[in-house]
């Protein structure tokens, strides 16, 4: 799941190292639109909603934090 | 009318010195507080005996910034603020263009590629000139020299074939807009506004003098909130926001994430929305969900202060309903012209050009491309009458509602800020390995997209191009091409490229 959203990551914004890039909304690194675009792609990739209320910088600041959300969303999807 | 903005600044200190007028998310500063900081900051520039020329502004998003901005007014100077976060080659450009005599810097630049830049324009550093002594006799002096009509600041846009253009306007004009807006959106003492643009920008100049001028309070966000919609949602309601003036793309963006599934600004009763052209369905939505709320559009381009016209939206829009951009704000004069610099006739097309006491002073340092905008009124052979030239497309209603058509050149609004596809190609050409180059916008999507052909990868050239432009220019979608499809005349297809979208 991990590679799979880098790939993403890495497909939306090639110039940014999200392997180590460990604030991205808190430092401003991604725009908007990035976190737009990231949240359809990631829907439709996981089969999941990412409601409002996810959309928050301990959420999406880094790899390891995104994917640790869609984990969660997945197990709470098959629950 | 008071002659400059410190007037407003001094009547409003005086009446309630103890009130806060900005807050950030750190701190916040009373009128009193802010009156004698900006005259702390004044008072250090006087002593530096400078010769007048523009002061830069490089310091984050902070109430302080715009204290600095009021110092360098009361030391007699205009202000430029300039985002120490953009590319190094933007940046060289833009000093360049501006030639700045003095900097204030905080913290934030320092041991930053920016520095290497300044060279010997004097630095001031923003937290030993705050705690300067006051000395009311220099900026008396500094003061007298002040008119209605002296430069209050420049403001950098995208210019095609990438050289940005300095704005400058006058305290006049400044002042105009601002008493003109506050009497549309009925801004009183009890308004609390919350800013959404970088300070850097045009929109930020409602933000920062409506408090000056009617005693309200602004709350200058954080960027990231515009991206997080229930802390925005929680901070909007802690800090009891009414009005706010915001990009239209902000908007749409809280939209798109979803905003009001979360909650609501309960508080929230006036939004002007500017920039771009306003979605029917998500104004519609909004409407929807903040019934009490009165909705404005405004247009209008930097070089007449912000906008020129404004439209109340007193229905709920529907599905597809163009939204007009209305009338014209008071002492504005707005007319079309003709593709022969004839008047257009009641219902036809034509350039939207603007005359009146908010057109800028022109282009700072740049006499050519001031002359090209800024031109006499064709339609008045009397007496001099300067207009701006917007270069936007528009026709007037039957009711006298002014609409917007498009632009007559390749500049867009991306993101609520303007773009010239040429500076975004010039960019791509310089920045890699690239044969050729070709920007075309998505409107709908709102995306900029990049077809070019030559040996670069594309990481590499997307990696390039960060170097010259600033995030939200960069094309998020960049497609490598053997060679550009050509029309007969030997011009890029662009309508064969869209395709593509």
């Amino acid at each position: 799941m991990k590679e799979k959203i880098l790939e993403i990551l890495t497909d939306l914004r090639p110039d940014v190292d999200f392997e180590n890039e460990k604030a991205l909304i808190t430092d401003n690194v991604i725009e908007s639109f990035d976190i737009i675009e990231l949240i359809s792609r990631l829907g439709n990739e996981f089969d999941v909603e990412i409601s409002p209320k996810e959309l928050t910088a301990v959420n999406f600041d880094s790899l390891d934090a995104i994917t640790a959300l869609i984990a969660r969303l997945v197990e709470e999807e098959e629950d | 009318m008071e002659k400059n903005v410190l007037a407003w600044l001094e009547k409003s200190a005086e009446k309630n010195p103890d009130r806060t007028v900005y807050e950030d998310i750190s701190e916040s500063i009373t009128f009193g507080e802010l009156l004698d900081e900006a005259k702390r900051i004044g008072s250090a520039i006087c002593e530096a005996g400078l010769s007048g020329k523009p002061i830069a502004v490089m310091m984050g998003r902070s109430i302080h910034t715009i204290a600095a901005y009021l110092g360098i007014v009361y030391s007699g100077h205009a202000y430029a603020p300039i985002d120490s976060t953009q590319p190094v080659s933007r940046i060289e450009k833009i000093l360049g263009l501006l030639e700045p005599e003095a900097v204030i810097r905080d913290k934030g630049t320092e041991g930053k590629p920016v520095e290497g830049l300044l060279g010997n324009v004097k630095s001031f550093g923003f937290e030993e000139i705050r705690s300067h002594e006051v000395d009311n006799e220099r900026l008396k002096a500094a003061g007298a020299s002040l008119t209605e009509t002296s430069p209050l600041y420049i403001i950098f846009t995208s210019g095609s074939s990438g050289r940005p253009k300095g704005v400058i306007t006058s305290h006049h004009s400044l002042m105009n807009y601002i008493e003109a807006y506050a009497g549309v959106m009925k801004i009183t003492e009890e308004d609390r506004l919350c800013s959404q643009s970088p300070l850097d920008y045009i929109a930020a100049i409602r933000d920062i003098y409506l408090p000056l001028l009617r005693g309200a309070y602004s709350f200058i966000c954080p960027k990231e909130y515009f991206m997080q919609p229930d802390l925005l949602n929680g901070l909007l309601n802690d800090k009891r926001i009414t009005c706010v003036g915001w990009s239209t793309s902000a908007l749409c963006v809280l939209s798109k994430l979803r905003m009001f599934k979360s909650g609501r600004p309960e508080f929230l009763r006036k939004v002007c929305f500017s920039g771009s052209v306003m979605p029917a369905k998500v104004l519609r939505e909004w409407q929807t969900e903040l019934p009490g709320t009165e909705f404005i559009n405004q247009y209008g381009p930097t070089e007449v202060t912000a906008s020129c016209t404004y439209h109340r939206i007193d229905h709920v829009v529907g599905e597809g309903e163009i939204i007009p951009v209305g009338v014209p704000y008071e002492n504005y004069k707005v007319f079309l012209l003709s593709d022969n610099d004839e008047a257009v006739e009641q219902g036809g097309y034509g350039e939207i050009c603007v005359a009146g006491c908010s057109l800028a002073l022109g282009y700072y340092n740049d006499v050519e491309r001031t002359g090209s905008s800024f031109v006499q009124n064709p339609l008045n052979g009397s007496y001099m009458e300067t207009i701006y030239r917007t270069g936007d497309i528009g026709r007037f209603r039957e009711d006298g509602c002014l609409e917007f058509h498009g632009r007559r050149d390749r500049q867009i609004k991306h993101m609520g800020h303007r773009v010239e596809l040429d500076e975004i190609e010039a960019a791509a050409l310089a920045s890699a390995d690239t044969a050729e180059a070709a920007a075309v916008y998505d409107k709908e999507k709102e995306t900029i997209w990049l077809f070019y052909s030559g040996n670069a990868g594309v990481k590499e050239l997307i990696v390039g191009m960060r170097g010259f432009l600033p995030g939200f220019m960069v094309p998020r979608k960049v497609i490598k091409m053997e060679t550009l499809p050509r029309l007969a005349n030997g011009k890029t297809d662009l309508e064969k490229l869209k395709e593509s979208f």
